[in-house]
Formats: structure tokens, C-alpha cells, sequence
């Protein structure tokens, strides 16, 4: 029952140094060896560092929105017409022709302009 | 209502699972299908199926079983993961990730799920996905060192170099006792942060940080070379060149060393004999060494430029180093260096020095002193910016003379050839070099090249192939296929391009399009390989470089060539509406004609295969009919050439040219080449201006300034008005008419 | 001729030299691997007087050292292996081998407290066993039988670092009286 066996090993390598480069390789995505035990760590530090970093991150994610808000400012109306000119004459997706546009106000011919212009 | 395994099922469906693990692929189905024998619509072993026959090639089949998976157990996380695996598998990671996405929500603590998401993630760039993931990640292990190391790299990568620093200062907040010196992954840590502190601009406290953190890091050389940086910075001159001493004494053969501590004893630049002093205690010091006296070369002129040039020319003539001249071409820039150069080996030929040596070497190869000198001769008359080829050939021919056996020599001899014109001497030429050492590779590898330059590729091949391993299945071609021999299949493209084999051509420059995917797909295992290992900065380093792959020259010359044939397939139609070389010769073009036709049927007999087999997923598979590997269903590029859309097909190579290539004017004139055949007009201007802003004096632009002029004129009415009143007013390059 | 630690970025003109000049090859993930675990080993020799064609040309390698150290050592002894070594023809005789080789095995001592380092070469390699064996005084340990894939041997051949780690104990040393001294402008 075991005669399917020979197609499922790997091609023998050819030299020493192939099979020395196969055996490296193929330990590259090894999952199990990363649960190695923790070493010399304060189980209460860590669960007050834990916290101090979950206060940081909710404050941080108050940081990004208010970034975001700033960037977004206003909402900019953008015509589809002049998306799908994007799309086409520019070969952007949607979602990159909408940002092109919104970032020139809605603007056409600004956007397509500022699009082409070459590089500083 | 997902069906439910006995007992003694679920035991064979963790056999599944573990045959899957050990890739005991025919098992594993073998497994899958006893379950699904009593339990057909059991999702989880019709997925776990699914995900064996991917891994056995069958990806079609695969897609449509993990669908029947999906539509059997809606609500099973173990479909929706292979789901998300296979679409990872065949590349689609926007996919991957949403399968990925929709299985952690319905099994949130699935460490597996979790860890695929963001390697996906990351390899991906969505850093701000990939934060999420990792915090994640570290709340369910945060004992351990990776986590937040990979969490810290995270915020790093995304730009946020404080809250990077934030997290590793956290971790190593937790620790009880500083970690001994022998500890490599906290020594390296410690490096981490330091890179981050500096990035962060605060060098004061890179510094401090340095000095007591890492004072006795393993990795000494870093913490010298940033200490010498910072120092440098921080305008601490003294400390500073006493650095660069340090690291001048461990290796004297790197530029970067001598600048800075140069710069830091606050030498004038004017002070040429200053700053000549302090490479002559350092040639003094180190004898062997070559940059001491190589390097002022460069910044002296004049009677110190002639003595300096004297002493090193004579030292590498009677030592008969053969780049000697390799070493000085650079100075050919300076016209009166130009000049002193040749005469000093002049003199050094015509002294009595060099009749003492006039004996060849021990083994014949390369020479020592006339005949190295009358060997940088040659290349001095075959260099471009000295060229005189007739008194190139007549001082390689003396060098000859002197050492008939030097493989060197008769390299030198082809290139001369080369320059010529007479790409069919040069190539017998190397060949007589070839043979004079047939254990080396190097010289047989200019060999190979040569016959590639003289449109031999069959000799070519051949030469390859007496250093390729002999089993490789397929050949030597295979064989360089297997290790990404970039120099070949582009050399071996470009020698098709010239003898009109359109498909082999394209062939070539496909194989390097997949070796640069090859090249980016090979990051994906060190996402979670450098956390284990430890190595940060490399890796980091390592994903900075990925990110800018394809602007290697590697890439773009192939994709260029690849881009010309397109242009050249579209400029020729063949009649029938398929392409080809319309005026060329009657059957060459038959015989395109036929090879299309032959390709397009091919193409629908396998689609037609496909939808069969999409038709009836469930089927259960016999062992070995398939070959897991797949075949070369085109291997002359015939279906390549047989393209009906050359444009489009252009479009692959030329995307990421223009995207990481866009300073390269050979890019912009090949994008305007592209984009007016396919009359996008905006975007043909957007490279015009583009290579105008690089170069206003290229013949090639001009011609396509004419000719955008042209093309507006007669196809003006398909233009919509916003585009052509954007065209109007930047399209400003034509003197006014 | 720089002589520097080799980058990630270096890699395709670092396959390049291999392949041009060795028969053993290797495709680039193995260089990453080697790259990516032991940064601190690698060396490159890169032509820097060479112009720029283009925006976007990287550094030319006329020379490498691949080095790695050996994960799990079956004698359990820290030690150091050349994976590669080669030196284009046309920078031959500037002892770019050996300078990269030295560079190597100081950080092999430093950073991963090898005690040795290992090689394999072709027995017939003269040039390059003239190298090992004269010029940075490894010994031959043993010769193994077909290593190569046409069939040669392979001279395995080793060197003790000891001397390296005596260098470093003296430059500590020598360090520590320097700071000694009383700090003066």
C-alpha cells in the first residue's frame, strides 16, 4: 500500500552542496521552534507593559483619526464622469483616480494636469 | 447543517491534517476520501482535500472543491483558511487576506490563522494591517521577546520610529535581570533600538545609548562604525578620527573610512599634501594594501599626480596585477591624466626594469612586467574615451607574444574584436582563451557571451553546458534556469532578438519577469525567519531593498528588450489579423501565420480541459493522473509571439519600469512608444515630458515630440475635451506653429 | 576595490559573480539565508571607480566571501563555514580573497564566538589551496569522496581562530589601560 510513497519525496540533490543549501532552505518557514519558552521575564512587568502599550495604542488610534480627519477635511464632491476620465485616460482604479481628484478638489483638468507633470 | 464525524472519523481526519503536514499528499486524499465517502458534504475534510491536491499541482480542481467546502460549511474557519491559502498560493493576496480576515472572525484565538493573516500582511505592506496583527499577536504570547520585537518592527516599517523604540524599551522593561553578553538576541536588540534612536535624528542619545548599552556588543564592527558617525556628527573631530583609526586598522581597503577621517582631523581640501600624508602612513602601515595608494590618485594633479602614478603603475606592473588598468580607467575623466597615464607605462616599458622581466611566469598566465604593461596599453587604445583599436591589437599582440598562454590576454584580444565590430573574430578569439584553461568558468562563461554577441546560441548553449550539473532534467538551459542565471537568458534573448526569433526572445525575457517574482516571493519566509534568528537591521534592510526590486538594471534591460519586440510585433501585422512580419520573407510569415493558429487552438483546448474539470469537482481523484509538475506547454515562446494584443502584453514589462525605473530616459522613450500606439495620449505626454525633463537634447525625444505632434493632429477627434485641453496647454515642447 | 559587509542589495551582482566564475551555484534565497542569519559574515569587493550609466546602477562585486556559521554543529563546537568564496578574473592577484576572508573570520570570533572555520574545495584547485593552505594557514582535515555534483573530491579543510581571539583579548586589553589614562583635552 505504500508503493505511491516514491512521488512524494523530494528530488535527491545532487551534491553535498545542494543538499546542505535544500536541508537550510527548507527549515526556513518552520513553524513549530518560535515557542520557545521565555527567558528571565517578570510576569507582572510584562502585564503592566501590556497595559501601558493598550493605553498607548487607544490613544494612538485617537492620533491616526485625527489625523485622518485633517486629511479628509472636507468632503470634497467628486463628479463620476470625471472619475471614469480618470480611469480611462489615466489607467488609475477607481479608488486611485477618486483620491486624484479629491486631492485637486474635484478638479479635472487640475488633476490630470498635476498627474502628468513629470517628477521633481 | 455542517455534517458531524464519529469518532473514529475525526481520528482520520487529523490523520488528514498530518499527512498534509508530512506532504504524504496520495495518503492524505487517500484519508480525506474514506471520510467523505460516508460524510460527502463534510466541509472541513472536502477543504483539508482541497488544500492536498493544491499542493499536488491540481489548483484548478482545488479552487472548485474549496468552494463546495465553503458552500457545505459556511461557518467553518478551516474552510475559509484554505480558501485562504489556496488563493495565496496562486498569488492573489488581496483574496488571502479576506479569507484569511473572515476565518479569525469565527475562530478569533486560531494562533495559525492569525500568524497567516500577517505574514500576508507584511509581505503585502499593509502596515497598518499588519500593527493590528501583531498586537494581536503579542497579547496572546507576551512573555516572549518576538512578539515585541515583530511588533516594534511593525510601527518601524510604518514610519513610526518613536512608538518602534516605545515597545522594545516596554519589553525590555520586564526583564528581571540584564540579559548576559553571550546573548545574541538581546545583543542584537540592542542594536535595533540604537538604528531607531539614530533614525529618529537624536545622535546625542544614539551616542549615550551606544557607549553603555552596547558597549560590549558582538557586533563590533556596527557599534565602531556608528560610533565614528555619531561622533563625526556631534562635531567631536578628535574622538572622531581616532574612531576612523580604529576602523582603518581593521580594514584598510574601504574608502568610506579614509573620508571620514579626513574629514575629521578638519584637513583643508585644499591641503593636498596633508591629505596625501595621511594615505602614505597607511600604505607605509600596511603594505599590501591597495587603496592607500590607489585613492590619491584621485584629488592629486600635476608633477604629485605623476609620481604618484609613477609608484603605483610600477608596483602593479611588476606584480603583474591584471586591473591595474580596471583600477585607474576612472581618471580618464581628467585629459591630462589621460595623457600621463600611457607615457608612465611607456617609460616603464622602455626602462631597463622591465627587460629583467621579460621572462614569462610560471604558468603562462597573465604576465609580469613588460607584457603587463604592454596589456594596459591595450586596453588603454580599446577604452572609449582613448580608442585607437589598430594600436590596441598590435599591444595585446606583443603581450601575446610574450606569454602565448595568457587566458588574459586573449580575453582582451576578443574585446578588441569586439569594438571592431567583428563580433564573429572576437568569439573564435575568447574560444582560443577557452581553451588555454577549460577548468575555469569565468573564462568559459565569456566564451558562451560571445556566442551569443555572434548569434551562436546552439555553441552557447554547449559552452554553458560544461559547467551546468550534467543531471539537471532539461539540460544546461534548465539548469540556468533553476539558478537564475540573469546574464544568460538576457544575452540569449537579445542574440534571438537580432536573428528574428520573436518567441524565443520573448521566452528569454518572460523567464526574467518570473525570476524578479521569484525574487519577492523569497522575502515571504524571513517575515517570521529574521524574528527567530534575531537579525533585525538585515531584515529590515532587506524589506527596504524588496521594496524597490524591479529598478535593478537586471530587470529593466530585459524588460526593455521584451517591451522593443512587442512594439516590433505590433508594427507588423500580418495580414490575417494576427501579428508577425508582415513584409518579411513569404514563409517565415506562413509559418507565423501557422504557429498562431496552432497556439490559439491549443489555448481553447486547454480551456476547455479547465472548465471540465471545474464542472465536476467532487469527483474523487485517481492517484497519478496528473503530473504534479506542470510542463512547458511553450517552450520555443511560439504562443508568446502569437499574440493578437502586443500592446497589452507590453504593459506587464513596462508597469514596473515606469514605476521604479521612472528616472531612467530609456524607460520614458520606451513608455511613449507604448502608450501612443495605444493612443493614450495623456499618458504618452506624461513620458514625453518626463524624458524631456531628463534630457532636452536626446535625438529620440525630439522625433517624438514630432511625432506627438502628428498623432494629435489626425486622432484629435477621439480626444475628450478635458484631455485635450490638458494636452493644449502642457503639450508645450514644439517651438510655436 | 571597497571591501564591505555584504547588503541584501548586493545579492544579484554577488549570484552573478558566483555563477561567472564557480560551478557551485545557488539561487537567491540561499544568499538571503546567509544574508539574513549572519549578517556580520559576508564580505564584498566592489569596484567603486566604476562611472554610473544610469540612475539606478548598483555597486559591480568583483569579489565575495559567503560565509555562515554551522547551525547545530555535530561536534558541538561553535564554528564558522565558507559557503562561497570567488574573485573575479579580472581583479585577480590584489589578495581580495584574502582580505575578505580575514574580514570574515574576525567577526566569526566576535559576534558568534566561532571557534574554527571550515571550508570545502576542489582537490584540484591549486590557486585556491595555495590561498587556504599558504596564505591563511588552514589545514586539511580530510578529503571527502564526490562531493562536488561532477563527481571530485573535496578537500575538508579547517582553521583553528584561536589566534584571532588572542588578538581581541590583547586589543581589550590595551583598551582598557587607555581609559585609564586620565581624560584630557
Amino acid at each position: 500500500t505504500t508503493g505511491d510513497i516514491d512521488e512524494e519525496v523530494p528530488i535527491a540533490a545532487k551534491s553535498a552542496e545542494d543538499r546542505k543549501a535544500a536541508a537550510a532552505l527548507s527549515t526556513l518557514d518552520n513553524r513549530e521552534d518560535d515557542s520557545a519558552g521565555a527567558k528571565d521575564v517578570d510576569q507582572e512587568a510584562v502585564r503592566k507593559a501590556m497595559e501601558r502599550l493598550g493605553g498607548a495604542a487607544e490613544m494612538n488610534g485617537k492620533v491616526a483619526k485625527k489625523d485622518e480627519t485633517k486629511v479628509v477635511k472636507k468632503a470634497v464632491k467628486v463628479d463620476p464622469a470625471d472619475v471614469t476620465l480618470l480611469v480611462e485616460e489615466l489607467e488609475l482604479t477607481k479608488t486611485k483616480a477618486t483620491d486624484l481628484l479629491k486631492a485637486h478638489d474635484g478638479d479635472a483638468t487640475k488633476a490630470l494636469k498635476a498627474y502628468i507633470a513629470p517628477a521633481a | 447543517m455542517p455534517q458531524q464525524l464519529s469518532a473514529k472519523e475525526q481520528s482520520l481526519f487529523r490523520t488528514v491534517v498530518r499527512n498534509y503536514e508530512d506532504k504524504q499528499y496520495k495518503k492524505g486524499v487517500k484519508a480525506a476520501d474514506q471520510i467523505l465517502r460516508k460524510n460527502p458534504k463534510h466541509g472541513d475534510t472536502l477543504a483539508m482535500k482541497a488544500l492536498i491536491m493544491n499542493s499536488q499541482g491540481k489548483t484548478d480542481e482545488a479552487f472548485a472543491l474549496a468552494k463546495v467546502a465553503l458552500q457545505c460549511d459556511m461557518k467553518s474557519h478551516v474552510c475559509w483558511h484554505v480558501y485562504g491559502l489556496l488563493y495565496r498560493a496562486v498569488k492573489n493576496f488581496e483574496e488571502a487576506i479576506k479569507a484569511y480576515k473572515f476565518a479569525l472572525r469565527l475562530e478569533p484565538d486560531s494562533a495559525q490563522i492569525q500568524r497567516d493573516l500577517a505574514l500576508l500582511q507584511i509581505q503585502m505592506r499593509d502596515y497598518q494591517g499588519y500593527i493590528v496583527s501583531r498586537r494581536a499577536m503579542l497579547t496572546a504570547r507576551s512573555t516572549l521577546r518576538q512578539s515585541w520585537t515583530a511588533l516594534a518592527v511593525a510601527h518601524h516599517l510604518n514610519g513610526e520610529l518613536a512608538e518602534a523604540e516605545r515597545v522594545l524599551t516596554a519589553y525590555e522593561d520586564t526583564l528581571k535581570h540584564p540579559p548576559p553578553k553571550s546573548d545574541f538576541e538581546n545583543s542584537e536588540a540592542v542594536m535595533y533600538k540604537n538604528s531607531l534612536i539614530a533614525e529618529q535624528g537624536d545622535i546625542p542619545k544614539a551616542l549615550e545609548h551606544l557607549e553603555s548599552a552596547g558597549k560590549y556588543n558582538l557586533d563590533k564592527l556596527a557599534v565602531l562604525e556608528l560610533r565614528a558617525t555619531y561622533l563625526a556628527k556631534l562635531d567631536r573631530k578628535e574622538e572622531a578620527a581616532k574612531a576612523y583609526r580604529a576602523l582603518l586598522d581593521r580594514n584598510s581597503e574601504y574608502k568610506k573610512y579614509y573620508d571620514g577621517l579626513i574629514e575629521a582631523m578638519e584637513i583643508d581640501p585644499q591641503d593636498i599634501k596633508l591629505r596625501k600624508a595621511v594615505y602614505d602612513g597607511y600604505a607605509e602601515k600596511y603594505p599590501r594594501c591597495d587603496a592607500a595608494r590607489r585613492l590619491p590618485l584621485d584629488f592629486l594633479h600635476g608633477d604629485d599626480f605623476q609620481e604618484a602614478a609613477s609608484g603605483y603603475i610600477r608596483r602593479m606592473l611588476d606584480k603583474g596585477v591584471p586591473s591595474t588598468f580596471a583600477n585607474l580607467k576612472h581618471l580618464y575623466s581628467d585629459s591630462s591624466k589621460k595623457e600621463v597615464l600611457p607615457s608612465l607605462v611607456q617609460q616603464y616599458i622602455d626602462s631597463d626594469k622591465s627587460s629583467a622581466n621579460e621572462e614569462p611566469k610560471r604558468n603562462g598566465d597573465t604576465s609580469k612586467g613588460a607584457s603587463a604593461a604592454y596589456y594596459f596599453l591595450a586596453q588603454h587604445y580599446n577604452y572609449y574615451l582613448s580608442r585607437d583599436l589598430d594600436k590596441a591589437m598590435e599591444y595585446i599582440e606583443r603581450a601575446i607574444e610574450l606569454e602565448p598562454e595568457s587566458v588574459d590576454f586573449h580575453m582582451t584580444k576578443a574585446r578588441i574584436w569586439k569594438h571592431y565590430g567583428d563580433t564573429q573574430s572576437a568569439s573564435e578569439v575568447m574560444e582560443q582563451a577557452r581553451a588555454l584553461d577549460t577548468r575555469d568558468r569565468h573564462i568559459n562563461t565569456k566564451a558562451a557571451k560571445y556566442q551569443l554577441r555572434n548569434d551562436d546560441s546552439e555553441a552557447a548553449i554547449k559552452t554553458m553546458g560544461l559547467f551546468t550539473r550534467a543531471e539537471t532534467v532539461g539540460g544546461p538551459l534548465a539548469d540556468l534556469h533553476d539558478m537564475q542565471c540573469v546574464w544568460f537568458l538576457t544575452e540569449d534573448g537579445q542574440s534571438y532578438v537580432r536573428q528574428g526569433k520573436i518567441g524565443l526572445a520573448l521566452k528569454r525575457f518572460t523567464s526574467i519577469y518570473n525570476i524578479f517574482d521569484v525574487w519577492q516571493e523569497d522575502q515571504f519566509d524571513f517575515h517570521s525567519f529574521s524574528l527567530r534568528k534575531g537579525q533585525i537591521r538585515a531584515y529590515v534592510e532587506m524589506m527596504r531593498w524588496e521594496d524597490h526590486l524591479r529598478e535593478h538594471p537586471f530587470y529593466s534591460r530585459a524588460a526593455l528588450s521584451a517591451v522593443d519586440v512587442y512594439i516590433k510585433i505590433h508594427d507588423k501585422p500580418l495580414m490575417n489579423g494576427t501579428n508577425g512580419v508582415g513584409n518579411g520573407d513569404a514563409e517565415d510569415a506562413a509559418e507565423r501565420k501557422k504557429a498562431a493558429k496552432k497556439a490559439r487552438k491549443e489555448a481553447q483546448k486547454a480551456e476547455r480541459e479547465l472548465a471540465a474539470k471545474r464542472a465536476e469537482p467532487n469527483k474523487p481523484t485517481t492517484p497519478g493522473s496528473d503530473d504534479p509538475k506542470k510542463k512547458d506547454d511553450d517552450p520555443d515562446g511560439a504562443k508568446l509571439a502569437a499574440t493578437t494584443e502586443p500592446m497589452n502584453d507590453a504593459m506587464k514589462f513596462l508597469t514596473p519600469l515606469l514605476q521604479f525605473s521612472p528616472k531612467s530616459i530609456d524607460v520614458q522613450i520606451a513608455g511613449f512608444e507604448v502608450y501612443i500606439r495605444r493612443r493614450k495620449y495623456l499618458l504618452a505626454l506624461k513620458c514625453l515630458l518626463a524624458a524631456y525633463a531628463l534630457d532636452k537634447e536626446h535625438s529620440k525625444v525630439h522625433e517624438q515630440i514630432v511625432r506627438f505632434k502628428l498623432a494629435l493632429d489626425e486622432d484629435s477627434e477621439i480626444l475628450p475635451p478635458k484631455s485635450a485641453e490638458v494636452i493644449k496647454s502642457e503639450f508645450t515642447l514644439l517651438p510655436a506653429c | 576595490m571597497d571591501i564591505r559587509l555584504l547588503q541584501p542589495s548586493d545579492i544579484p551582482h554577488v549570484q552573478h559573480a558566483n555563477i561567472t566564475n564557480l560551478p557551485e551555484n545557488y539561487f537567491m534565497k540561499y544568499y538571503l539565508y546567509h544574508a539574513l542569519s549572519w549578517p556580520q559574515l559576508s564580505y564584498v569587493a566592489v569596484d567603486v571607480s566604476r562611472p554610473k550609466k544610469t540612475p539606478y546602477d548598483y555597486p559591480r562585486i568583483v569579489g565575495y566571501v559567503l560565509a555562515k556559521m554551522e547551525e547545530d554543529p555535530p561536534d558541538g563546537v561553535q564554528h564558522g563555514h565558507i559557503t562561497s568564496l570567488s574573485v573575479m578574473r579580472t581583479h585577480r592577484r590584489l589578495g581580495i580573497a584574502e582580505k575578505l576572508m580575514r574580514q570574515s573570520q574576525k567577526a566569526m570570533v566576535e559576534t558568534f564566538g566561532a571557534q574554527y572555520v571550515s571550508l570545502h574545495v576542489r582537490v584540484s584547485n591549486n590557486a585556491a589551496l595555495r590561498l587556504y593552505r599558504d596564505t591563511l594557514g588552514f589545514k586539511n582535515e580530510k578529503i571527502e569522496a564526490k562531493y562536488y555534483a561532477d563527481g571530485e573530491d573535496a578537500y575538508s579543510m579547517k582553521l583553528d581562530l584561536g589566534f584571532i581571539r588572542e588578538q581581541i583579548m590583547d586589543e581589550q586589553e590595551a583598551e582598557e589601560v587607555d581609559e585609564g589614562e586620565p581624560v584630557g583635552e
